[in-house]
């Protein structure tokens, strides 16, 4: 076959034709996507009830669709959302509260108060704060369609944080969904919140889509943290899945999305060297890591061993191999993170930069510890806390120790994690996790900060003293008296080692600079506000 | 033929129940509590016990296969422990991805595969075969994520010519579903075109070497002839047992260019559901696949008949 030159040009305008008409293609679907914003929020929710899971994806879900009675600004102070007013009594003992007018779920029927008391007395058999108030509680009823009190058995002066608390929201849920018991999973999905799931359009693992709730009556208060106004400026939002990071910096860079919360750290120098994209700091607190030590095991049983490995650990090399740009790198020296009230001094001499391998080996010896196994939980799924575990076993066995990693994907780690016994029957000396750094100044509702012996998270550090200390948290009255107690806990917190920090990890999202309006906060990502210009 | 039909369907079936036992029992051997997943990082052990009750993961492992394997022949595969919908709904909604993607790969890596196979072979130890046959190590030899994104950095990123990822369904348009799978087809169905044509080529260049085919010569048929209508026919045995393990291969899903492309197909659904450890996702998927893979075989062991008519049942 012989192929002229007039059948090259036009082998050229067919290519080009269809190059071309791709490119068509996708300008008017982007052209009819002006009024929508793309985003990835690290992994779809695998849930969609905020009240059975401590998940922040599902809580990221909960917060579009469903509404608060109060929710904690930037400042973490708590402010009313669906409450219109609200007093306590002299006696601080009955709380009322009344839902603000224009508030209804998407299926049309208003929100009462009976929706409201159903709802708390669900979040209160599930979550951490709602066990708190409930176990403090007598009674939660409605006095009519839009008010509802809370009758105290005990004073509780943090009763209206525990309803703002973002770790487990209190979305108010209908009546009917909200009577399901807490470990049934409500996956109705209506709420009466800023948007409106689309379940037409979801697809688990892929992609969810959340229209505008053109009904919704937004506060006249500003936005602020997950408080105040929550103005939708879009028609929808659609939250995609891109499981691989370099895909989500490619599609960022070709404009098919508009944010992605997490930047992987390799890519800050492109994306800042984009003209039309921008590193914003939307989770603002970022995440703390930590080694947790199981202290019903040798040789963490023995405090002086809990207090080598704190001594051992030299937060600024993990947070090298974590967060390797030091602007979004931070250490952690008080036991309520960095940035909160509560954040102090106290009893922080272990602190030493570059860490104290001598006096880390010295403590080992003092707790008789004579070269047992020591098995550290490694999650290789998880590149952060794999880094972490393996540059802590190298730390530990050039100081003498046995460490051994225990590799598995994050699915095994968390059933490997509940168990209590000896490494040698499938048990664990050290687990890394991480913690959103907002929820360390609350010691009453998160679990890495409780030390009641087997009933804490896992690990499951004993101190009595604490843990009296912990119970007066939630009746002091003012600010200044719980700054003082918050400096009395730290003190027994480091020297019972509740837990080794690494540091401080904070990652910036990318998005485009057409994106305007994304709300910073601690934890949970709004999803209102946003708008393209 | 029908009997061999017959004897292929059963032993299908027993295929079928080794799967499901083996895979319902290698999924409650492996670590791992999707009730502790479910519930989040902070969650208690009361609140993860709870869960664990509620979805029946505490009753004894014969009670949960029995359950499962009941449910399952009654038409109910069961409902995902996280999604909290059927999964038969979740996996056709992941089915048309993945079949789109199967079936525009094979007909870019028969197309090009075949025809690249039987130029090599026709002009066997020159120019051309070597261009080919180094073509062919290439294409089997890089992996699909680097193809992928050097196909994604050319044609998306740098142009802007394609999408870098994610699926839209046929019933949006034609041309939107065709152009955000041209960069994944490309990049799947390099190596499929490798594979093909070195076992095209090898399969021609015996046919080739027939006293049949000299004889085809020798009568002054045309190379067209002669490749195309004597030879392809009768070397089209291997080429059709490699495109048939191909494409059912493809159906099970291909987890590396769902993930680099963001297509939401069964390969993705599976790895998402291991990692949450969905037992009714993963259970349902192989047995649902190795059926499909049994099917595809049959059906290519049928079609033997009709390239090679010597061929009976």
């Amino acid at each position: 076959m012989i192929i002229s030159r007039r059948d090259l040009i036009k082998l050229s305008v067919y290519a080009g034709a269809a190059l071309s008409a791709s490119s068509i293609l996708r300008a008017q679907a982007a052209s009819e996507d002006t009024r929508v914003v793309r985003v990835v929020l690290d992994q779809l929710p695998s849930g969609f009830d905020s009240h059975n899971t401590t998940s922040a994806n599902t809580g990221n879900h909960a917060l579009a669709i469903y509404d608060m009675l109060f929710a904690f600004d930037s400042q973490r102070v708590p402010r009313p959302q669906m409450i219109g007013n609200w007093g306590v009594s002299e006696d601080r003992m009955t709380y009322t509260f009344a839902l603000r007018d224009g508030l209804g779920f998407h299926d049309g029927t208003p929100v009462t108060a009976a929706d409201c008391v159903a709802s708390i007395r669900r979040w209160g058999a599930a979550s951490s704060a709602g066990k708190l108030l409930m176990e403090r509680t007598k009674d939660v009823s409605k006095r009519d369609d839009k008010t509802f009190t809370i009758v105290l058995r005990e004073p509780f002066e943090l009763l209206i944080e525990a309803l703002a608390s973002p770790s487990q929201i209190l979305a108010v849920m209908r009546e009917k969904d909200a009577n399901l018991p807490p470990t049934e999973q409500v996956t109705a999905n209506i709420g009466s919140g800023p948007f409106k799931f689309n379940q037409d359009l979801a697809k688990p693992g892929a992609s969810f889509t959340y229209d505008r709730n053109e009904r919704y009556v937004p506060r006249k208060e500003a936005p602020d943290g997950l408080a105040g106004g929550k103005v939708v400026k879009v028609d929808r939002v659609i939250w995609d899945n891109i499981s691989d990071q370099q895909t989500g910096i490619a599609a960022l860079q070709a404009g098919e999305i508009d944010l992605l919360l997490t930047c992987p750290p390799d890519f800050y120098s492109t994306i800042e060297g984009d003209p039309n994209l921008e590193l914003q700091l939307v989770i603002t607190g970022g995440q703390c890591m930590f080694a947790r030590v199981n202290f019903l095991q040798p040789p963490f049983d023995n405090v002086k061993a809990r207090q080598a490995l704190l001594h051992l650990v030299d937060q600024e090399a993990f947070m090298t191999v974590i967060a390797p740009d030091p602007r979004y790198r931070h250490p952690i020296t008080s036991m309520f993170g960095n940035g909160s009230p509560y954040s102090n001094d106290e009893n922080m001499g272990w602190y030493k930069k570059g860490g104290d391998p001598e006096k880390a080996k010295q403590l080992f010896k003092e707790s008789g510890y004579a070269g047992e196994r020591m098995v550290i939980l490694d999650s290789t799924d998880w590149a952060q806390g794999d880094v972490a575990a393996q540059l802590l076993a190298s730390e530990l066995k050039k100081i003498g120790v046995n460490a051994e990693l225990a590799p598995s994907d994050w699915a095994g780690i968390t059933a490997r994690r509940a168990n209590k016994g000896p490494v040698d029957e499938g048990g664990w000396n050290i687990h890394i996790s991480s913690w959103p750094n907002g929820a360390l100044s609350d010691p009453m509702g998160t679990a890495l900060l409780q030390a009641n012996g087997e009933n804490a998270w896992y690990g499951w550090p004993k101190n009595e003293e604490y843990e009296a200390l912990r119970a007066q948290w939630a009746v002091v009255e003012t600010l200044e008296e719980r700054k003082a107690l918050a400096r009395r806990m730290q003190h027994l917190w480091w020297d019972f080692v509740g837990a080794v920090f690494l540091g401080q990890a904070v990652s910036p999202s990318a998005r485009q600079k057409t994106l305007t309006g994304v709300i910073s906060t601690d934890g949970l990502v709004p999803l209102w506000n946003m708008e393209k210009v | 033929m029908a009997g061999y039909v017959f004897r292929r369907l059963v032993s299908a079936i027993a295929v079928m129940a080794m799967v499901g036992i083996f895979v319902f029992l290698l999924l409650r051997l492996a670590p791992g509590d999707p009730a502790a997943i479910i519930a989040g990082q902070s969650a208690t052990e009361e609140m993860i016990a709870a869960i664990r009750e509620q979805l029946g993961l505490n009753d004894p492992m014969p009670v949960q296969f029995i359950r499962w394997v009941r449910d399952m022949l009654g038409g109910d595969f069961g409902t995902s422990i996280f999604a909290g919908r059927p999964v038969l709904e979740l996996l056709s909604q992941r089915l048309e991805p993945t079949v789109s993607l199967a079936i525009l790969t094979m007909i870019l890596a028969v197309t090009v595969g075949v025809s690249f196979g039987v130029l090599a072979a026709w002009r066997a130890g020159g120019f051309v075969d070597r261009i080919l046959t180094a073509f062919s190590a290439l294409g089997c030899s890089v992996p699909v994520f680097v193809i992928g994104f050097f196909l994604i950095y050319f044609f998306a990123v740098r142009t802007h010519w394609l999408p870098v990822q994610g699926y839209v369904p046929i019933g949006n348009g034609i041309a939107l579903w065709f152009v955000h799978l041209i960069l994944p087809t490309v990049a799947l169905g390099l190596g499929f075109i490798a594979f093909i044509a070195r076992v095209t080529r090898a399969s021609m260049l015996e046919v080739l070497s027939e006293d049949y085919m000299r004889t085809a010569a020798a009568k002054g048929a045309s190379s067209y002839a002669m490749l195309f209508h004597h030879a392809l026919k009768n070397a089209g045995v291997p080429i059709l047992t490699v495109v048939g393990i191909s494409f059912a291969y493809l159906i099970g899903g291909v987890v590396i260019t769902e993930t680099v492309f963001n297509i939401p197909g069964i390969g993705r659904l599976v790895v998402d559901a291991i990692n949450n450890r969905d037992y009714p996702i993963i259970q349902s998927v192989l047995i649902l696949t190795s059926g499909l893979y049994v099917l595809i075989n049959l059906t290519v062991d049928l079609t033997y008949m009709l390239i090679d008519p010597r061929i009976r049942y």
